[in-house]
């Protein structure tokens, strides 16, 4: 055990040095399209607010709705950041490869990058919290609350990272996983909060949602920043027992797997 | 050392129909397919070996390789490699062993190479002293001191090649599969990593397993050829021996300042071209004595040519006529 931590060290500084070689593709890429989504909800909304500033949706000011949205990119950006990697590329183009005959494995390496880009996103999302707390659209919470949820938004990640290297690993079989792998963003963004407040939805469907992980990857997270929320227990438990399930999981796909796999193109 | 025993891998895939009607068919009704990459392959290899591994494309070289480095399962028979069956992919198998692909990269693009070696100097848990002896070495030997610390990307083929090499050999394996390293490289730069290889073997008495076209790098480095054909194989023997396949005899090519009567040489099978200044003969090796003395009292004789690769006539030949191959199969 010891004697892997200098392998898994070397691996997240090169993964650093990887990730910023595109310096300017690595910024588009993750902030890119979470700016310009967030853009669009603030034009959106201010809209529907612009009627009479005194508006309240389902329990929302104009000023609450923001916050809810700014908080909602920073945990897109913290918890959802790495989904842009795209395993099953590896796979069918046959790289996994060097992976299985160097003694370091596919998993671990993966997850020493998956931590290295973590370091460096959490990093971003602090600057972007503090660069929007500059602006008037966020009261930034205590220091406190933004260590509470940052590293409840790490341990999400941890969730999107088991359920990505899933449908990576589906890459065995199927020829593309890119509409797979935004058909579940899509879904886990209508259903966790991400796009819509969940008080926006039905209550029905609010309470059936309450047995599903997907509110614990946005809204909660979203709550625990604006201090809404303290059932850390309950939080935690939900995301690593999926995080567990999604494991075990990926460990009996990958099994199978390598046993079909045909290396191609190598 | 290495041991195969009916080793066999087949391939399965789906028949895809053209057109849009046509994936929707073949997605409700999946055609399979079967192809026998390999067939019941036996195969004993000795430490410190060099074995030439020889074939057309897709008769299955690679995909030996593959099973041999335990990248894919067999589908069926028994095989291993320094006592561990390659498929179970033992971190200690994988500290011992090595893959050389000339098609593939194993660096990664985006940081210098010297990263790249770093970070194998922790997965294979080189010692820091023994590490930086062996960049030192190779690194001068290959003259690729002042590629370093270039990122791979902007190196040229033959550059990335020699660092890819030095990658492999970081940790002193004790069997190198090397698959095609040549491909792609100029005449000198071909000379150079066969002359590394040499040396490092040399060195370290390591088990080398080679495929390559090139059958200047086979002769340059092994001494038994294992050819495999259809998956199967059909030789298995000595280097001078595989020579001799088609019989003993040598092709031999004489050019004349004038024309020749055509009768000349007519026990030796003469090609003549129009003008009869230039004939392509076979003799066979006990009547070599006597023809070199005919040949060289012929006062118009410019000049004489014998064959410099009699390995690479002999695969041209068993590659355009397979019927020999399979003659030699059964």
């Amino acid at each position: 055990m010891m004697s892997s931590i200098p392998k898994w060290w070397q691996t997240i500084r090169i993964a650093w040095s990887k990730h910023t070689a595109y310096r300017l593709n690595f910024v588009l890429q993750i902030l890119g399209p979470t700016l310009v989504f967030f853009f669009v909800k603030y034009n959106l909304w201010s809209a529907v607010y612009s009627t009479s500033p005194e508006t309240v949706i389902k329990g929302y000011t104009f000023q609450e709705m923001i916050q809810y949205h700014v908080w909602a990119l920073v945990v897109g950006l913290i918890a959802q950041g790495h989904m842009v990697v795209n395993l099953s590329e590896e796979i069918r183009m046959g790289r996994i490869s060097a992976y299985l005959i160097y003694p370091f494995n596919f998993w671990e390496f993966h997850t020493a990058d998956f931590l290295a880009f973590q370091t460096m996103q959490t990093l971003i999302a602090l600057i972007t919290i503090f660069l929007i707390g500059l602006s008037a659209f966020l009261d930034v919470p205590s220091f406190q609350l933004i260590l509470t949820g940052m590293t409840y938004c790490l341990f999400v990640s941890l969730f999107w990272f088991t359920l990505q290297y899933m449908t990576g690993l589906m890459g065995f079989w199927l020829e593309e996983t890119w509409m797979l792998r935004v058909t579940l963003r899509m879904i886990a963004g209508f259903l966790s909060g991400a796009i819509l407040p969940l008080e926006l939805y039905p209550e029905k469907l609010v309470t059936f949602l309450d047995y599903t992980p997907f509110p614990y990857l946005t809204y909660y997270p979203i709550k625990i920043f604006t201090g809404q929320f303290n059932q850390f227990g309950q939080a935690y438990l939900v995301m690593g027992l999926w995080c567990l399930v999604f494991i075990v999981i990926n460990k009996i796909i990958w099994r199978k797997g390598i046993k079909m796999y045909t290396a191609a193109g190598m | 050392m290495i041991n195969a025993r009916g080793l066999s891998k087949q391939f399965i895939s789906f028949k895809k129909a053209p057109g849009l009607s046509g994936a929707v068919r073949s997605f409700f009704h999946p055609e399979k397919i079967y192809k026998d990459a390999v067939k019941q392959f036996d195969l004993d290899i000795k430490q410190g070996e060099m074995i030439g591994l020889l074939g057309p494309n897709g008769a299955g070289k690679t995909t030996l390789m593959k099973m041999f480095t335990g990248i894919i399962v067999p589908s069926c028979g028994e095989l291993s490699i320094l006592g561990y069956s390659p498929a179970e992919r033992q971190k200690a198998f994988r500290q011992k062993i090595a893959l050389v692909m000339g098609q593939k990269s194993q660096l990664w693009w985006d940081i210098p190479a010297m990263d790249s070696f770093l970070l194998l100097q922790k997965y294979y848990e080189i010692p820091k002293k023994d590490f930086e002896l062996r960049v030192k070495e190779m690194s001068e030997l290959l003259g690729v001191v002042e590629l370093l610390h270039i990122h791979v990307r902007r190196l040229s083929l033959g550059e990335r090649m020699k660092l890819e090499l030095m990658a492999s050999l970081l940790h002193s394996p004790e069997v190198i599969f090397l698959d095609e390293p040549t491909i792609g490289l100029d005449l000198v730069a071909q000379e150079n990593i066969r002359e590394f290889i040499r040396e490092y073997h040399r060195k370290h008495n390591a088990t080398l397993i080679l495929t390559s076209h090139y059958m200047a790098d086979v002769q340059a480095l092994c001494e038994r050829l294992v050819l495999i054909f259809d998956g199967q194989k059909v030789y298995d023997g000595s280097l001078g021996d595989f020579e001799n396949i088609l019989g003993h005899e040598k092709s031999v090519s004489l050019s004349f300042s004038r024309s020749q009567n055509s009768s000349l040489f007519s026990d030796y099978s003469p090609i003549w071209n129009d003008e009869k200044t230039q004939v392509e003969l076979r003799v066979p090796e006990c009547s070599w004595n006597s023809f070199g003395k005919d040949a060289f009292q012929i006062d118009d004789l410019v000049d004489f040519n014998t064959e410099k690769l009699p390995i690479e006539k002999v695969m041209k030949t068993l590659m355009t006529n397979p019927d020999i191959l399979r003659q030699m199969r059964t």
